[in-house]
């Protein structure tokens, strides 16, 4: 029972993994993607039809997780199908790390992926449009994959080598933590980005009037933050904010 | 006209399926999206002022556990290539005016893109749905390319849209014309009233503790930098 991947076969499982989502639906969610992320690797662990029929069916059941994350499941999945394949665990081995995984991990790369490191990479990139004009956009682009790659790729590596002991190493990262200073970094900088715009507010007024508008667009940036956290849609602010400044320019202000 | 469309319209479409079906690796977020569309139809600075705005307006967003979040690719591609048109149909590239015009009208597709991934969610059950069938039968593998099929109505619905806003760009420009002065002065002075209210967005949405304390912090300092720079000016 020597069963094993060879290593085009581990990456094109990886590569096929980048694509979990083409297919997300209300019913399978990402089991579609999940599946056709594994074929190439069941086709080769299980040479026989109807153990091979069944392996793909194992893997039907809703499946619904980060899509950067997914990597670690789908490495892990591989891990536990080529023990099963070999004889060594069960099919319910399988299903049960996956099923046990899949939400812890979501949270966690939606925490750090989507609600924190993004919005970082994102408004630290906005702030240095006024010093490296078109470059900030490669900035964004490669300081943010650098991470994403980085960690798609180790984790993948993890869940194909650890199994379920990739859950001590993942914790060992300290990802709420990061995930915490990243969050008050897009804060931070989005502040001083409102600051720069208000301010900008007022360039074509004359005399008094510039500065006049630039702390009342000030002003306006901190009643949006509190109109905001009260729910009301940014859509709605936005126009209001057209509204006041055509408003301004109807009595000629600006 | 017709090829800025084409232009448009195909980087839309590919940047959704990145966006959603193939490695998100933030290339269709709204800055780089905005930039890349307008840079193909030779205006990177309308994509550049375009997508910041969007960007920070979008800055907290995300699909979480099968809810979608606003779609902020399709505002920031259809309003910078409406941009980057208008300035083009006046024969220079675009200006403030048109960069507060093409978000105010752009923003709402935001919500509409949403809307449409919730039902093109309910349409993919269709694509599962032949997996299932197909695995009762015993030829799995003959359906797994329904996980490719699922991508095209994303291309198709995102691409027209881009396209389709894009050929409005020459006729905008003829409204604008004829517009009164104090119109279109409101609406250049409008651009950075905007993207503060995107910034508020973007502080609102980070949920950081302590997040208010320290954006009002650096929002004050940097205020008074600048501020001060502009008394300095005035005084000398």
């Amino acid at each position: 029972m020597g069963v094993t991947l060879s290593k085009l076969t581990i990456w094109r499982c990886f590569w096929r993994s980048l694509f979990l989502q083409a297919g997300f639906s209300t019913e399978g969610m990402q089991s579609l993607g999940l599946v056709y992320a594994l074929s190439p690797a069941l086709v080769v662990l299980y040479p026989d039809a109807e153990r091979r029929q069944a392996a793909f069916k194992r893997h039907l059941a809703p499946f619904n997780t980060h899509p950067y994350v997914a990597a670690a499941i789908v490495g892990g999945i591989l891990f536990h199908e080529l023990k099963v394949a070999r004889g060594e665990e069960t099919p319910e081995t399988v299903e049960r790390f996956k099923s046990s995984l899949m939400g812890p991990l979501a949270a966690l790369g939606d925490g750090f992926f989507w609600l924190s490191l993004r919005p970082a990479v994102g408004a630290v990139s906005v702030a240095l449009v006024p010093l490296l004009g078109l470059w900030a956009v490669g900035f964004y682009v490669a300081a943010y994959n650098l991470v994403h790659l980085t960690v798609r790729r180790l984790l993948f590596l993890l869940g194909l080598t650890l199994g379920d002991g990739l859950i001590a190493r993942v914790k060992a990262w300290r990802a709420p933590m990061w995930s915490a200073r990243l969050r008050v970094l897009a804060a931070g900088v989005a502040g001083g980005v409102a600051s720069w715009l208000a301010v900008k507010f007022g360039v074509h007024a004359k005399g008094w009037v510039e500065p006049a508008l630039d702390v009342g667009s000030l002003l306006f940036g901190v009643v949006a933050v509190f109109v905001l956290s009260k729910k009301v849609s940014p859509y709605v602010l936005l126009y209001v904010a057209a509204a006041v400044s055509l408003a301004l320019s109807m009595l000629d202000v600006v | 006209m017709v090829s800025a469309a084409l232009i448009a319209g195909l980087w839309g479409g590919l940047l959704a399926l990145e966006r959603r079906a193939f490695l998100q690796a933030a290339l269709s977020r709204p800055l780089p999206a905005a930039v890349g569309v307008g840079a193909l139809l030779g205006d990177p600075t309308a994509g550049l002022m375009v997508g910041l705005v969007f960007e920070l307006l979008y800055l907290g967003g995300a699909s979480l556990g099968g809810a979608h979040a606003d779609h902020e690719m399709s505002p920031a591609v259809a309003g910078a290539a409406l941009a980057a048109t208008m300035g083009d149909a006046t024969g220079a590239d675009s200006t403030a005016t048109h960069w507060a015009l093409c978000i105010l009208l752009c923003a709402p597709l935001g919500i509409a893109g949403r809307l449409v991934e919730t039902r093109l969610d309910a349409r993919a059950r269709r694509y599962f749905a032949r997996l299932v069938d197909a695995a009762d039968h015993g030829q799995v593998e003959r359906a797994l390319r329904q996980n490719l099929r699922a991508m095209w109505p994303h291309f198709a619905f995102y691409g027209l849209v881009t396209g389709l806003v894009t050929v409005l760009g020459p006729s905008l420009t003829s409204l604008l014309h004829s517009a009164p002065p104090s119109l279109l002065r409101g609406l250049a002075g409008t651009y950075p009233l905007l993207g503060t209210v995107a910034a508020a967005a973007a502080v609102n949405a980070s949920q950081g503790e302590g997040r208010l304390r320290v954006a009002a912090v650096v929002a004050l300092l940097v205020a008074l930098l600048l501020l001060g720079a502009l008394g300095v000016r005035t005084w000398a």
